[in-house]
């Protein structure tokens, strides 16, 4: 019965390998000891949104960065439209019509959307001159096509994180690619940037093109997906359609445990108070702040994009200059001027990037978690060098931390693990006051959990803990309270067991009580 | 490890190459007079690599070298004992030291531009001072310290050492070598850590200057002479001496040991080059060529490294 048919079969089954845009086979990669992936397989389509999904460290990166030609694999197989296929470098990879936009797009700030669009692919005339108003007009197009918000002739460091992914993905459209990698494109976007960005991405689907999109926003997945691979470990454990699996089930694939879903945090009595602001107000920022901190308490502090909160957090911390208010420390008025102020004070602030101004990455994860308290392990200023290493040894394991060793630099760390460090190192300058600003941003679910932990443990050793988060679902589930901010203004105070839509309408409308 | 065994080992073949290719090399006279010669670069370059780890620059050692030695000697004429001659050259090095971290830290201008500037001040000044005219009259004595010998070895070998020693020392087991790698590996992760970054950044300076004065006495020494025209580009060779030993001008890299052999190499390919008759013209185009070499090479061994996580 197969005999005659066979004939009949063969075009099927080239048209199916054809049909498939990527498909990568037992990827392995290995840096140095550690093995980032041991055996990723993932196969895109035309014209479909590919879910990634995984914890940080599970490889999601690294897969990537082998298909865009960042990384050369060590085992297994590639295709790219049917064909065998190793990229050398992004290069090869971009002119094979595989594009990648990064979560921090690689652009060069002072130059227009239309020449960043256009850089190193500008049409060549005689002595390198460029003409300027056809690259307009050409960028242009494309821009109009797809209703961009933007203009050809503005300059990129004006635009806004989103605006400047919009730039990443008019590179691609341009350049004629066939398969767009998005990294994480909505973790520094609002609500409304979030959904132009995926209005775009299903436009572009819709013309044949295939996407791989990584995030850790489960709650986007089914807004955007339709099929979904899981890594864990440097190896897939799922593949399949979106809609045949729950949250619940992915969330199970991607930590390998029945854990998770919903953590919540059990409120314990507030102590004394350790922090209070009266009134504090930095002009452009926010105005006339007052709150209260006590002992064993997590307090939330909400608001969209732009309300203030981080700036909150920076003056409080003693980097901006404030223009009027009071910090009490301990029921007492305390002068912070500088960060170095603010840490003598017992305040510590776990800051929103923590590549930028968190974490020396170039220095061993032992430098880095020592670095605010290096007194503590040192007499008449030399350190004592197997203190540190106790020190060190002692945090990794307790916060988990997954190292090779403590003299391992901190930027070869995962998201997360750089995280834990960075944290780790207020733990050890015993501050009292903590200032988490987003401290789950692009950190996958396992990690957050156990950061939140950390917080949960922090206040149950009588600290208090203020968290900066634009993920209201965490502040449900940790802040005893939560505090909304809305155009630099403290909108509302609203109880720990509160509900999102509560959250929203004091962060989003304005308020119609009496003045 | 190969990191530190490349310049290492590059020091080694050139060494063994040299007493291969000249019998002159291996002569007691000759490695005395290449500890002489190398001794004032090797001492300004420890300063220099501690500013260059904590992420700064600086262009006006050079100049520096030169006041401190007038400065020094100008003290020994009208006087002064030996002793206190060297002190003052040594304070007048510290005293500039402080001031181009205090203008770094406080007025917040590029390192680049400021020792830019200082570098010009100071090499005005000193010529002020001297009027052009180099310093002659002091005691003969201070031959001592660059030509003078203990215990069967030249004393600035023994300078170098221990200056060597309490660098190294202060880079990797003291709070302000810590905070020098800090600061040159990430300022702003330092100033939220509420590491004193400007008092570090200046004591950093300080002691680059203060080594740098010490530099000067020596090469006063040496020559017998006050010079003010001394150390004319001597910044240069100190910065490639730690590049070529490993230090990145981007900050939060470097070691000591990486820049006595970096010194080392420019020092015997200098060396090596007179006694083999080599233009001396010709030398500098070769050491040039070194130092692109040298950083070429470790690159490619960083981009390796991080390719690897």
């Amino acid at each position: 019965m197969i005999a005659p048919g066979w004939d009949k079969l063969q075009p099927v089954i080239r048209y199916t390998v054809h049909s498939v845009l990527l498909d990568l086979h037992g990827i392995r990669k290995q840096f140095g000891g550690v093995t980032a992936l041991r055996d990723g397989n993932l196969a895109v389509e035309p014209g479909e949104v590919h879910l990634l999904l995984g914890e940080n460290g599970a490889g999601k990166s690294t897969l990537m960065k082998i298909v865009a030609g960042m990384e050369h694999r060590d085992a297994g197989r590639m295709l790219w439209q049917g064909r065998d296929a190793a990229f050398r470098s992004p290069a090869e990879a971009a002119a094979a019509g595989i594009a990648m936009v990064h979560q921090e797009s690689l652009l060069t700030p002072h130059l227009t959307v239309a020449e960043n669009i256009f850089l190193g692919r500008e049409e060549r005339r005689p002595f390198g001159w460029v003409n300027r108003r056809r690259m307009i007009e050409q960028a242009s197009r494309v821009i109009e096509e797809h209703h961009f918000p933007l203009h050809a002739d503005w300059r990129v460091e004006r635009l806004s994180p989103a605006g400047k992914q919009l730039v990443g993905i008019c590179q691609a459209i341009q350049h004629g690619s066939s398969l767009l990698i998005f990294d994480e494109p909505t973790s520094s976007l609002s609500g409304a940037e979030t959904e132009e960005v995926f209005r775009i991405v299903r436009a572009l689907c819709a013309r044949g093109m295939g996407v791989i999109y990584i995030t850790h926003r489960l709650e986007e997945l089914r807004a955007i997906g339709g099929r979904v691979t899981v890594l864990r470990d440097g190896a897939t454990v799922h593949t399949g359609p979106l809609a045949e699996v729950s949250t619940d089930r992915i969330i199970q694939h991607m930590v390998g445990r029945e854990m998770v879903s919903i953590y919540r945090r059990q409120p314990l009595a507030p102590g004394a108070e350790l922090l209070r602001v009266e009134g504090l107000t930095r002009r452009g920022a926010f105005r006339d702040i007052s709150f209260s901190l006590r002992a064993g308490e997590i307090v939330g502090l909400a608001g969209l994009i732009g309300a203030g909160r981080t700036e909150t957090c920076l003056a409080m911390f003693g980097v901006d200059p404030l223009d009027a208010g009071t910090i009490f420390v301990d029921g007492r008025p305390a002068r912070i001027a500088s960060p170095r102020e603010a840490v003598a004070a017992g305040i510590a602030l776990v800051t929103e990037d923590r590549q930028k101004t968190g974490l020396a990455l170039r220095l061993p994860i032992a430098y880095n978690i020592t670095m605010a308290n290096l007194r503590a392990i040192s007499r008449l200023g030399v350190i004592d060098g197997r203190a540190q290493g106790r020190v060190a040894d002692e945090y990794i394991a307790r916060l988990r931390i997954r190292a090779s060793s403590a003299r391992q630099a901190a930027g070869r760390l995962s998201g997360g693990n750089q995280q834990k460090v960075a944290i780790a190192k207020w733990l050890f300058r015993r501050a009292r006051v903590f200032l988490f600003d987003e401290p789950t941003r692009g950190i996958d679910v396992g990690a957050k959990v156990e950061v939140f932990e950390v917080m949960d443990e922090l206040a149950r050793s009588g600290a208090a803990v203020l968290m900066v988060s634009s993920e209201m679902q965490e502040l449900l589930q940790v802040a005893d309270r939560i505090l909304v901010m809305r155009q630099g203004r403290i909108s509302g105070e609203l109880p720990g067991r509160t509900t999102q839509e509560e959250i929203m309408r004091f962060a989003a409308l304005e308020q119609e009580s009496a003045p | 490890m190969m990191k530190r065994l490349l310049p290492f080992l590059s020091l080694l073949v050139l060494f063994v190459a040299l007493a291969i290719a000249s019998p002159h090399f291996l002569t007691e006279t000759n490695l005395s007079s290449v500890v002489r010669q190398t001794a004032v670069i090797n001492i300004m370059s420890l300063g220099m690599t501690l500013i260059i780890i904590a992420g700064g620059i600086d262009l006006s050692v050079g100049a520096m070298l030169a006041m401190c030695g007038v400065l020094g000697t100008l003290a020994m004429q009208s006087g002064m004992p030996v002793p206190v001659g060297i002190l003052v050259g040594l304070a007048a090095g510290l005293f500039w030291g402080s001031v181009n971290g205090f203008l770094t830290t406080r007025l917040r201008i590029a390192p680049f531009i400021v020792t830019l500037g200082t570098l010009g001040i100071i090499r005005g000044l000193t010529l002020i001072i001297t009027n052009g005219l180099p310093v002659t009259e002091f005691p003969h004595s201070f031959a001592f310290l660059g030509e003078g010998n203990l215990l069967g070895v030249p004393f600035v070998l023994w300078v170098v050492v221990v200056c060597a020693l309490a660098t190294h020392v202060i880079l990797e087991h003291t709070r302000l070598g810590r905070y020098a790698f800090a600061i040159g590996s990430n300022p702003d992760a330092a100033i939220y850590a509420g590491v004193p970054v400007a008092f570090d950044v200046t004591a950093v300076y300080a002691l680059g200057g203060l080594l740098t004065g010490l530099a000067g006495m020596i090469e006063a020494s040496r020559l017998m002479t006050g010079q003010p025209s001394a150390g004319n580009g001597y910044e240069l060779q100190a910065i490639a001496a730690v590049v070529i030993g490993g230090g990145s001008l981007h900050g939060g890299e470097g070691s000591v040991i990486g820049t006595l052999i970096g010194a080392l190499i420019m020092g015997l390919l200098s060396n090596g080059s007179d006694l083999l008759g080599i233009s001396p013209y010709l030398q500098q185009a070769i050491i040039g060529a070194v130092i692109i070499l040298a950083v070429t090479v470790d690159e490619l061994r960083k981009r390796q490294g991080r390719a690897e996580a």
